[in-house]
């Protein structure tokens, strides 16, 4: 045990900390995708620290499926983004508001 | 001595057989054919009361025939059955003998109208609910029947539905049994709460040790059901009103059998009658005004309907007035001889309306002794039964009716019963004499097209006519006293059996003569009056129009309910319906929906399609929730 689970934890919080503000002020779709990926990857990381510090291996799992989740929707993200840019020439999020009720 | 019988089912199942037989095929069959199948369902159920009498076994025999059981639920079960004792027998026995005679006469009476099918199917209908209520077991079988006869005598008395006066006539006969139906309801369920049964047995053993509170309670609530069901003040205002009914309706339903089902309920109940004094005099006097209040009332009707119809009303006062003062048998003996007399006037009313091509102006009529002579001679002697002249029916009766009143010690009602019998003698030779002595009344409608010339040649019409007035004359003859006095040997075991009922023996009295008397010189009143030449004829047949004045209206009880009751609630509804239903009930909707459209307006702005503003909506709310655990953990 080198480092304390406290010093994990805290990097798992500026990480997804840096998403979530990303998120919420970038407007180009594939930063925003981005920064989705920073606050999987702190989700993932407070996971991990947790498991070790418990001695348990449901956190590595947890990780594990987070990775491939991840995965998978970076793929679906990716690819929406492309289609977005092809059909409307748009990197700004506020020019495609597909999603009006 | 009790045995289980299925006849008891048969009288009850063949009528409502013929019922179904004749409604689903009464488009298609002749009239010859309909008539015949629901005449035949009644002979039959007629001979099956035969049977069951026979196998009855002696006056005190009791056959039984369950039915089917309703529940358990919550511990209470009912059980519904049929019960043959003499007093149900008794009943059972005019219901589908009157019932077939007048099954026979309707065939004549009904011919070409368009309804012929419908007609039958209802009329069969009444005689299975009737002989459904005076055969059940229990409180409850006795309610459907009750139900039953009363929802019949709607249909029937609205059978000519295009005519909006029989139509409301309708309503207003249902209505005002339905009123006495809650009464017969409340009662019935005080009677389970206590008794944990309806079944007449059960119920009457643990009548005597009852609360008598809760005994008089029940008496007056059942008083509720016969006074509507029977036409007794107050709720006797539909009687008249039913009139509207086709003839022989009004003599088998309004005059014969349904009408005394409230003397049926009251005698049934004796122990109930006996356990509580103040619910019995109730009875005896409602009975006895009611007497009073409908002879009078005949005096001036000019609808020859109408004056049998207030005579009803009377004449099952007398029974009630004797069922009240506890002299069960002479009430019974009553019904049963009034039944024979009063359905043969009926009938033989429906004669003479045919005859005239539906009038029933009594001032426009006259001399139809001349042109009527079978019908004249037959009339003749129902309305001495009725009148009470000796040795017809109705002196026996009457006579036992006012020797029980008397006997009980009520003396105020006795002397009412007697002046009763004299003015029954009074309207009933008033309408005899406008109709069948004197001149014709050619003016006003006198003759009517389509009037039937040959009436009297319709055999099937005259001649249950000449049996019910041969019974009339004959029927009393059951019961003379010391001689025959059949009523009382077979009638008082069955109510010996439940309660111990006081024995009035009927016996030759000099009030026998005091009332005849009193009889005799009503009628000769009314014949010098209406006579040939008499002055108040005179009168009245050169008037036009409705002769007004307080007996003609009834003493003025239907305007009275028309402004106190019918207006308000008239009232009351179609405010409701005008103003309550749109802007109340309708404006809450209204307002909740308007509320939910605005509300959604307000919100769906936000729901903007901008990606960003979903993105801080989620996060506020992840930060809302994270909030809340952190705060509400602590």
């Amino acid at each position: 045990m080198s480092l304390s689970v406290q010093g994990y934890l805290l990097l798992s919080a500026v990480i997804s900390a840096i998403g979530l503000l990303g998120l919420l002020v970038r407007r180009n779709p594939l930063i925003m995708l981005m920064s989705v990926e920073l606050m999987w990857g702190g989700g993932a990381l407070a996971f991990i620290a947790f498991a070790r510090h418990v001695g348990n291996m449901d956190g590595h799992a947890f990780a594990f499926f987070a990775m491939i989740v991840a995965a998978a929707e970076v793929a679906i993200g990716l690819a929406l983004v492309v289609a977005l840019f092809r059909g409307r020439e748009a990197v700004d999020i506020d020019d495609i508001q597909l999603l009006k009720g | 001595m009790e045995s289980t019988t299925p006849v008891l089912l048969l009288i009850v199942a063949l009528p409502l057989a013929g019922s179904l037989i004749t409604a689903a095929n009464r488009n298609r069959w002749k009239e010859g054919t309909l008539a015949r199948v629901a005449s035949t369902a009644v002979a039959l159920s007629f001979a099956a009361t035969l049977v069951a009498l026979g196998l009855q076994g002696g006056a005190g025999g009791v056959l039984r025939f369950p039915l089917v059981t309703w529940g358990p639920a919550g511990g209470f079960e009912l059980s519904l059955g049929l019960l043959g004792d003499s007093i149900s027998l008794w009943w059972a026995l005019v219901v589908t003998g009157v019932g077939f005679l007048i099954h026979v006469y309707s065939s004549g009476y009904m011919h070409g109208d368009p309804g012929f099918g419908r007609y039958y199917a209802k009329l069969n209908y009444f005689v299975f609910a009737m002989s459904l209520l005076v055969l059940s077991d229990n409180y409850v079988g006795l309610l459907i029947g009750w139900a039953n006869v009363g929802l019949a005598s709607f249909m029937l008395i609205g059978f000519w539905n295009q005519r909006a006066e029989a139509a409301a006539a309708a309503m207003k006969a249902f209505v005002m049994n339905v009123i006495g139906e809650i009464g017969l309801i409340l009662g019935t369920l005080l009677l389970i709460v206590h008794a944990g049964s309806a079944e007449f047995d059960t119920v009457f053993a643990a009548v005597r040790s009852a609360e008598p509170a809760l005994v008089t309670s029940v008496g007056l609530l059942f008083l509720v059901a016969a006074v509507a069901k029977s036409a007794q003040l107050p709720l006797h205002t539909w009687l008249p009103d039913a009139m509207q009914g086709p003839t022989p309706v009004s003599a088998l339903i309004h005059a014969a059998t349904m009408v005394t089902a409230g003397v049926y309920l009251v005698v049934r109940s004796a122990p109930i009658y006996l356990a509580s004094e103040t619910a019995a005099l109730t009875v005896a006097y409602v009975g006895g005004l009611s007497a009073l209040f409908g002879a009078v009332v005949a005096l001036r009707q000019p609808d020859i309907k109408k004056v049998l119809a207030f005579s009803t009303m009377s004449q099952v006062g007398y029974m009630m007035m004797a069922a009240g003062a506890g002299a069960y048998t002479a009430a019974m003996f009553h019904f049963m001889t009034h039944a024979f007399f009063k359905a043969a006037l009926f009938l033989a009313a429906g004669i003479v309306i045919h005859y005239l091509g539906g009038e029933q102006d009594i001032r426009r009529m006259g001399s139809l002794r001349e042109r009527l002579p079978v019908v004249y001679w037959l009339a003749l002697f129902s309305v001495l039964a009725l009148a009470g002249a000796p040795p017809l029916a109705g002196f026996f009766s009457k006579e036992e009716i006012l020797h029980g009143v008397k006997d009980a010690g009520l003396t105020g009602l006795w002397i009412l019963g007697v002046a009763v019998a004299g003015l029954t003698a009074w309207y009933m030779f008033r309408l005899f004499s406008l109709v069948f002595l004197g001149a014709a009344q050619p003016a006003g409608k006198g003759r009517r097209e389509g009037a039937d010339e040959n009436v009297e040649s319709r055999m099937e019409m005259v001649i249950p006519v000449g049996v019910l007035t041969a019974l009339s004359v004959v029927g009393g003859w059951i019961s003379i006293p010391g001689l025959t006095a059949l009523p009382e040997k077979y009638l008082l075991p069955a109510l010996q059996r439940v309660a111990d009922v006081p024995v009035h023996r009927a016996v030759w009295s000099t009030d026998a003569l005091l009332v005849t008397a009193v009889a005799a010189a009503g009628a000769v009143f009314a014949l010098s009056l209406y006579g040939a030449k008499g002055s108040w004829r005179r009168q009245e047949v050169a008037a036009r129009g409705e002769p007004g004045g307080p007996l003609y209206n009834g003493f003025y009880l239907d305007a009275l309910y028309r402004t106190a009751v019918v207006r308000p609630t008239v009232a009351v509804s179609s405010w409701v319906g005008r103003r309550m239903d749109p802007e109340g009930v309708d404006g809450i909707v209204h307002g909740i929906a308007g509320a939910v459209k605005l509300l959604g307006r307000a919100l769906a702005s936000w729901h903007a399609g901008l990606v960003r503003s979903y993105v801080f909506t989620i996060v506020l709310g992840v930060v809302g929730v994270l909030a809340y655990i952190l705060l509400a953990v602590q």
